[in-house]
């Protein structure tokens, strides 16, 4: 179990930008088109029923710049997020667990194993098909803002939180 | 220790505790209705032309139900203490058991509301780290019970071993009618009033919802018009205004302040402080010192003037933060001598104060003039084309500078201390907050970094602990990993339990 992860032994003080982050699996590129599409076809359905029977014809006119906008709008998304998931990354050591995100605004967590109250693991429907799961660290206080890993094989999130299980009842 | 009382077996509450109990329907009831029962009262004499009789029978009919409630809650509520447990069976139609762990019971504190202090019963209010759900009040028991059930929650879980409650002991704090008097003129006014004015505006908008519905409105309307036209013509009345709002900040700080801690005293026991205090309902609050997540020392200009500051314990929550503000147990008035000796029983701070001040880096401050100046930038743009004048652009003589002072304050105020184990946090602006942690109370840590701190090389530092997040906003990125990694190292190495 311990070798599966590789983790690096806490003996001395542990040094953050010495550990090697692991990716997320890249299967969860699908699993973020599809979500996204899921949610962006709806508004634009939404846009073009307006269009054809609501709109009076003022605002026609100007419908170029309304769909340009909404364009705009996707492909920002879309950059945003394709861009963001290299830089989703997690890892493991023998004492706690890190998670790595975001583009404009980089975050860094780590959650050390002896103040983890639960574990939790996650397969949310469209993650399911490609066989990808999510896992959930909640310590005390304020639960909101504890750590998540998304995109990570069903097999490794079950492991994770086995290999935490554990540690917590050492 | 022989105690009188074991609790082994199911007990009730003093049956004084039907009176309390039925006090609070009444009061519930009354909090509920109050506007009905103003109505009612204005139009008696109608209700009497209809037959008072009925109205009477009604009337006794809700206050016997309500009775027979208080009895049957009761009667269906027990409680024991089984195996480092303690039990409770509660509820009329949905029965309830609940059973908490010794360890989990946070604080155990008692409670005398007007009714309970005059037929001589405490309210034994038991709070846990958990979820809101499971805190326990037994709403009567005698003096000598209580004690006696706190003595054995406390005596068998891990903390309070040697728990003793000596009466003669002196209040390392204590705070007469005089010191309360100067904490209340020293408050921060401007928020009391502010949240006067909240608490008012709610009231009124009930006020005017109900009065719109029975289709009065337009004259409550015409009344308020005709006050604001008044004010605007006559400087006066504007004066005067001033002058009744000045008076009413300062008077509700005092009914505040005094209210919440009147006859303030707190005692410092070998693991715990007991804080009393209260005017209508008293409070005794034991705070065991291993459960103090973090102390914020609390000071403004004023109250440094007379010496004086406050100090806030917070403790473990769980959920939101903000709906339990209750749990924030806050003395007022602690003069220099009581903050040193609170600040040394809880931790050794000699090391703390003594290490460097680390400011956050010139970016904060950059940061800050550069959103506040495009706000007010934006702000007199805005305005300027509303007002389609130039007169009001000699008010930036004035704003201008005081913002720049403020910014300066702010940035000043902004630093920390670190030692080996203990973290100091400074901020405010003209109040100064002192926030001390031992950092292996520390839950998770996060850094922070939008691309343009990343250009300057600094990053902001989130410390959660189990009340609350500590922010350090942009510091030097050496600083925070090397921070970061101590936190780590501290947190991962101890064997003392942060709760």
């Amino acid at each position: 179990m311990t070798d599966f992860f590789q983790n690096i032994a806490v003996t001395t003080l542990p040094d953050i930008t010495e550990i090697k982050f692991k990716n997320i699996d890249k299967n969860y590129l699908k699993v973020i088109l599809i979500s996204f599409l899921l949610i962006f076809s709806p508004f634009l359905t939404g846009l073009i029923l307006l269009d054809q029977f609501v709109f009076p014809e003022e605002i026609k006119e100007n419908m170029i710049f309304i769909y340009s906008g909404f364009i705009v709008l996707f492909v920002y998304g879309l950059l945003h997020l394709l861009l963001g998931l290299p830089k989703r990354k997690y890892a493991l050591r023998e004492k706690d667990i890190s998670y790595k995100s975001g583009l404009f605004v980089k975050k860094t967590t780590t959650v050390p194993f002896s103040r983890i109250q639960h574990v939790e693991t996650d397969e949310k429907p469209i993650s399911r098909l490609f066989g990808l799961a999510s896992l959930s660290v909640y310590t005390a206080g304020d639960s909101s803002d504890d750590l998540e890993i998304n995109g990570i094989t069903i097999e490794t999130a079950l492991q994770i939180k086995e290999f935490i299980s554990i540690k917590i009842n050492e | 220790m022989n105690n009188p009382f074991n609790f082994s077996n199911f007990t009730r509450q003093s049956p004084k505790g039907i009176f309390v109990i039925y006090t609070n329907l009444l009061f519930k009831g009354i909090k509920v209705t109050w506007f009905l029962l103003i109505l009612i009262i204005k139009d008696f004499s109608k209700i009497k032309e209809l037959g008072a009789t009925y109205f009477y029978l009604g009337l006794g009919a809700v206050l016997l139900f309500l009775l027979i409630r208080a009895y049957l809650t009761y009667k269906n509520f027990q409680f024991k203490v089984e195996n480092n447990h303690f039990i409770l069976k509660s509820g009329v139609l949905k029965k309830t058991n609940t059973a908490i762990p010794f360890h989990r019971i946070q604080n155990i504190n008692f409670k005398q509301n007007i009714i309970q202090q005059i037929i001589c019963v405490f309210e034994v209010s038991i709070e846990t780290a958990g979820s809101s759900d499971t805190e326990i009040a037994i709403k009567a028991l005698s003096l000598s019970k209580a004690k006696a059930l706190k003595e054995i929650i406390s005596k068998n879980s891990e903390f309070g071993k040697e728990f003793i409650t000596n009466d003669n002991s002196k209040p390392f704090v204590r705070i007469g009618f005089l010191e309360l008097f100067k904490v209340s003129l020293t408050e921060n006014h401007l928020q009391n009033l502010f949240l006067f004015f909240a608490v008012l505006l709610g009231f009124y908008q009930q006020i005017e919802q109900i009065v719109d519905s029975l289709g009065k409105a337009d004259s409550l309307d015409g009344f308020i018009e005709a006050k604001t036209n008044s004010v605007s013509t006559s400087f006066l009345f504007i004066f005067i205004l001033l002058i009744a709002l000045i008076i009413i900040a300062f008077l509700s700080s005092f009914v505040r302040i005094f209210l919440v801690h009147f006859n303030l005293s707190a005692y410092l026991k070998e693991d715990s402080f007991e804080i009393n205090q209260g005017l209508l309902t008293k409070k005794t609050i034991v705070l065991k010192k291993q459960k103090v997540q973090n102390i914020t020392i609390s000071t403004n200009p004023f109250k440094k003037l007379v010496g004086i500051s406050f100090i806030t314990f917070k403790q473990a929550v769980s959920g939101e933060i903000n709906k339990k503000k209750n749990k924030l147990i806050r003395i007022v008035g602690c003069k220099k001598e009581q903050v040193e000796l609170i600040k040394e029983s809880l931790f050794s701070v000699d090391e703390i104060e003594n290490s460097e001040k680390k400011f956050s880096n010139n970016y904060y401050k950059r940061r800050l003039l550069l959103i506040t100046f495009s706000m007010l930038t934006v702000l007199y743009v805005v305005l300027y084309f509303i007002l389609n004048e130039t007169t009001f652009l000699y008010s930036l003589i004035l704003v201008v500078p005081l913002i720049l002072f403020l910014i300066i304050k702010k940035v000043k105020k902004r630093y920390y201390k670190i030692t080996d184990s203990m973290l100091l946090v400074s901020k405010g602006v003209f109040e100064a907050h002192l926030t001390y942690l031992e950092i292996f109370k520390v839950q998770n840590i996060k850094m922070k970094q939008t691309i343009f701190q990343e250009r300057s090389n600094v990053t902001d530092l989130i410390l959660q602990t189990a009340s609350g997040k500590i922010k350090i906003p942009s510091i030097d990125i050496e600083d925070a990993i090397k921070i970061y990694n101590h936190t780590l190292y501290k947190v991962e190495t101890s064997k003392t339990s942060w709760m």
